[in-house]
């Protein structure tokens, strides 16, 4: 499949070669270490830039600040990561304009990219030119011993995607809106479970599997589309897997939990927060109740509750280090003695801050 | 334990009123709240009257020319304006401006990059730095506080400790506990907003104050509140100023500091010594990414004769300070903004006369005390 | 006699005079009430529509059938306006910022929609003014 957009180094031609040789200690946390067969290894996850295109070439610049600000500190990380993951929704309604603006700024990022579809990016049209910028929607990699899958987890029924809308533009507009009652569930849909199935039919039980996703693969509040509605088929079709840890985007906010063998970590926008689904006092949600939740942002700093993931993946699981900036770093990790992830920081009630009160 | 601060406090108060700090018989100036004051440094007269003396002894430096005040001097604001970076023993330039002493006693960390946890902890560091005091060890501070009668007498008196038992532990309290009565409020701006004085200050400054608490953005970080106004946040924030300019040596700058760090250099000595390792900011101290070019909010009482401003000494009046944040983060000779900017800064859109009008509200801050100190940088 | 008369007079004269105080019907209410559901209609419809501003970004970008706004907190201190502030002062604050738009009057009616909105979708909560 041909990219149109091509990596580049944001170093300049003397920094680079300096860089090259250090090899000092990670940047940010204590690294995790359980031990154990497989190689150790850590890769970047950036996701939900929402680059919103006001006119021409000018571009909220809030949501640009974000995927730059991403972008730059991503590249300092050193030794440098394994690979970058883009989790969806690099643009805001789909545009042409606001998905090349999206990728130049992702062009920067020094490690190789992969990325997941977001409903933002699908539904002006369909993923046309999505493929033509970063290639299939849907597929599967191997690294170090790790089987990766990236999932189009954001389909929804094709009633609502082919017949319901009299323009492409309006159908983007109603998926846009998180809270729009004219929304449609997010699903993987039969083709591509027929596919993952077929996909996972080659891979031992005892490899680690780390699933990418933009929806969440679990059913959290219907509402806001934090929803996967084939969620239970997905997670059986993983059942059989001694170790798989589902990582996604869309929510906006710090989500853990565990289903079965199944770690799920939810990762941060760089763009804007998102409210967790009990602070909307009409309806019942089921936020993974073992979750404690991010720090309440201050909306005067744009980046507030915002931020970018280093994840380490140690013996097949998966420990998700969070750069929040103009917050305290989290990291959420897989416990063995407990078999679920925990925050390191603020798992205990007794830990917890007021502003991590979300009501 | 509240009972030893109340009376400290009020001990303090008295001699608040003798010791300048404004010509009202209150606790604390108007638009302050109480000194924070830790329960193992109370304030006494003796303590303060020893912390004063410390804190003007040049002997303490390399060549015997340099004290606290050399940089931080009692008729400019208690800082050593105009100058942009101070100088220390034998004239050697530094990388970072004298922050003002009135009313550190409000900050949770000392520093612009808050190296340092309490003003007890950083009596102690310019004695050791070679571009400031230039001591090779705290040693001949010790000989001659336990040597000079004069010292040796105050020290028995306010903490019962003579000969090899003067620690810096008491150095360091004393010197804190005089900064401790270098606060002022009670300006101006003071009065008309929470005495509710029409008259304090003018209409251009009373728009300004619309405009800092509006438009300009100004007060999420330089704190007003309904019954105080600290003016800080005591938080750090990188707006553009010296990052700017090292952008693309960024992650080779950050990358060497860290190896240094780790293998023991001293983060006061690194910063001091190299303009651009100072531009890295906070990130110095926790080496967090988020910290990159970041510095603690300055408090804006007294910002116009505390001139020139930021870390660097860089921006010159308080009218360059406003262009600077109206360009969001950016001023003449920087390439763009940096990527690490605080999302709190962002392009005002301020006409001329919000910023003059600005100006002319921040230059209400100045405390009665303070209005004669040397012309700090709001006339250019 | 007489009195009964005069009571039946009263009687009559009263039965004869409109409504007074709050007296009012149940048709009324109902009216009212469709009359308070097209202003919180309206409200929903500023919310979502990204036209407050000037940037196209719309209150329900962050703000997902109004969480996180907490109306029945208000008035409270509110770290970005430095003192204690109303509901509708934040809402101008999230204007001017986020959307880089400029503040409507407090009666303005889009600020009523605006609030009548918010606090719809919080009906139900206890009043916590102050609270953070």
């Amino acid at each position: 499949m041909s990219k149109l957009i091509t990596r580049r180094s944001v170093m300049a031609a003397g920094a680079a070669g300096a860089v090259g040789t250090l090899t000092t200690l990670p940047i940010s946390m204590v690294r995790l270490a359980f031990g154990g067969t497989r190689d150790d290894f850590t890769f970047t996850y950036i996701s939900d830039a929402h680059i919103q295109q006001i006119k021409g070439s000018t571009f909220v610049r809030n949501w640009d600040q974000g995927l730059r600000r991403a972008v730059a500190e991503a590249n300092l990380v050193k030794p440098e990561s394994d690979f970058v993951i883009f989790g969806g929704d690099l643009a805001q309604l789909g545009k042409k304009d606001e998905l090349d603006h999206g990728a130049e700024i992702l062009s920067h990022l020094s490690p190789k990219l992969h990325t997941v579809m977001g409903e933002h990016d699908y539904y002006l049209d369909l993923g046309e030119y999505w493929s033509k910028l970063y290639g299939p929607q849907y597929y599967s990699f191997d690294h170090k011993g790790v089987h990766f899958v990236v999932l189009n987890s954001i389909l929804t029924t094709d009633e609502w995607t082919f017949h319901r809308w009299p323009s492409d533009e309006q159908r983007m507009q109603e998926m846009a809106g998180l809270d729009n009652p004219n929304g449609s569930p997010f699903m993987v849909g039969e083709k591509q479970r027929a596919w993952l199935k077929e996909d996972l039919s080659k891979i031992q039980h005892d490899t680690p599997i780390v699933v990418f996703s933009h929806s969440p693969l679990q059913k959290i509040y219907k509402g806001w589309n934090f929803w996967t509605d084939d969620a239970e088929e997905v997670q059986a079709l993983l059942q059989p897997f001694k170790s798989v840890n589902v990582i996604y985007g869309h929510v906006h906010q710090i989500q853990y939990n565990q289903i079965g063998n199944i770690s799920f970590n939810s990762v941060m926008a760089t763009a804007w927060p998102w409210p967790y689904p009990q602070s909307y006092a009409q309806v019942e949600s089921h936020l993974p109740v073992l979750t404690v939740p991010m720090n309440r942002g201050d909306p005067f700093f744009e980046r507030d509750a915002t931020g970018w993931q280093l994840i380490d993946v140690n013996s097949g699981r998966v420990a998700a280090r969070y750069q929040l900036w103009d917050n305290e770093p989290r990291t959420v990790a897989f416990d063995h003695k407990q078999g679920r992830p925990v925050d390191l920081a603020f798992q205990e009630p007794t830990h917890r801050r007021p502003a991590q009160n979300h009501y | 334990m509240a009972m030893r601060m109340r009376s400290g406090a009020l001990v303090f108060a008295l001699l608040g009123f003798t010791i300048g700090s404004g010509t009202r018989c209150q606790a604390e100036p108007l638009g302050l709240p109480p000194v924070p004051i830790p329960a193992d440094n109370p304030q006494t007269p003796e303590k303060i009257s020893l912390g004063d003396k410390l804190f003007h002894d040049s002997r303490f430096s390399g060549d015997g020319t340099i004290s606290c005040s050399t940089c931080h001097a009692n008729d400019k604001a208690f800082t050593d304006s105009p100058l942009k970076t101070s100088h220390g023993i034998g004239g050697h330039a530094g990388t970072r401006n004298a922050p003002t002493v009135i009313n550190a006693a409000y900050f949770h960390t000392l520093f612009w990059d808050g190296r340092a946890s309490s003003l007890e902890d950083q009596s102690q560091n310019p004695f050791l730095n070679p571009i400031e005091m230039g001591l090779p060890s705290h040693e001949p501070i010790l000989k001659i506080v336990r040597d000079d009668p004069a010292y040796s007498d105050a020290f028995k008196k306010v903490f019962g400790a003579s000969g090899a038992g003067i620690s810096m532990e008491h150095v360091k309290k004393a010197i804190a506990s005089y900064e401790r009565t270098l606060i002022s409020g009670d300006s101006p701006f003071d009065r008309w907003y929470f005495h509710h004085d029409s008259a304090a200050i003018s209409e251009p400054a009373k728009r300004g104050f619309d405009v800092f608490v509006g438009q300009g953005r100004c007060v999420s970080c330089h704190v007003i509140e309904q019954t105080q106004a600290l003016f800080t946040d005591n938080r750090f924030h990188n707006i553009g100023v010296g990052i700017n300019r090292i952008q693309p040596e960024t992650p080779r700058l950050a990358a060497e500091f860290l190896i240094a760090k780790a293998a023991g250099a001293s983060v006061d000595k690194s910063v001091l010594s190299d303009p651009k390792t100072s531009d890295l900011g906070r990130f110095a101290v926790t080496t967090h990414f988020d910290e990159i070019g970041a510095f603690k909010t300055s408090t804006l009482r007294n910002i116009a004769v505390t001139g020139p401003y930021m870390h660097d000494g860089s921006l010159k009046t308080l009218r360059d300070v406003v262009k600077h944040y109206n360009q969001g983060g950016k001023s003449e000779g920087d390439p763009s903004i940096n990527p690490y900017l605080s999302g709190g800064i962002r392009p005002l859109n301020l006409s001329d006369q919000q910023m003059d009008d600005l100006v002319a509200f921040m230059e209400t801050l100045t405390s009665p005390a303070y209005v004669n100190a040397s012309a700090g940088g709001s006339k250019p | 006699m007489r009195f009964t008369f005069a009571a039946l007079a009263i009687g009559l004269t009263l039965a004869t005079v409109s409504a007074r105080a709050d007296e009012f019907t149940k048709t009324d209410t109902d009216r009212w009430q469709k009359e308070y559901q097209t202003v919180v209609t309206d409200g929903r419809s500023l919310w979502t529509s990204g036209a407050l501003g000037t940037n196209g970004v719309a209150c329900a970008q962050c703000h997902p059938n109004a969480a996180n706004t907490h109306p029945e907190t208000y008035p409270k201190f509110q770290k970005q306006l430095g003192k204690v502030a109303q509901l509708f002062e934040m809402v101008n604050w999230c204007i001017r910022n986020p959307l880089e738009g400029k503040p409507l009057a407090a009666d303005d009616p889009k600020m009523t929609a605006i609030v009548s909105y918010i606090t719809y979708e919080r009906r139900g909560m206890k009043l916590t003014p102050g609270m953070h």
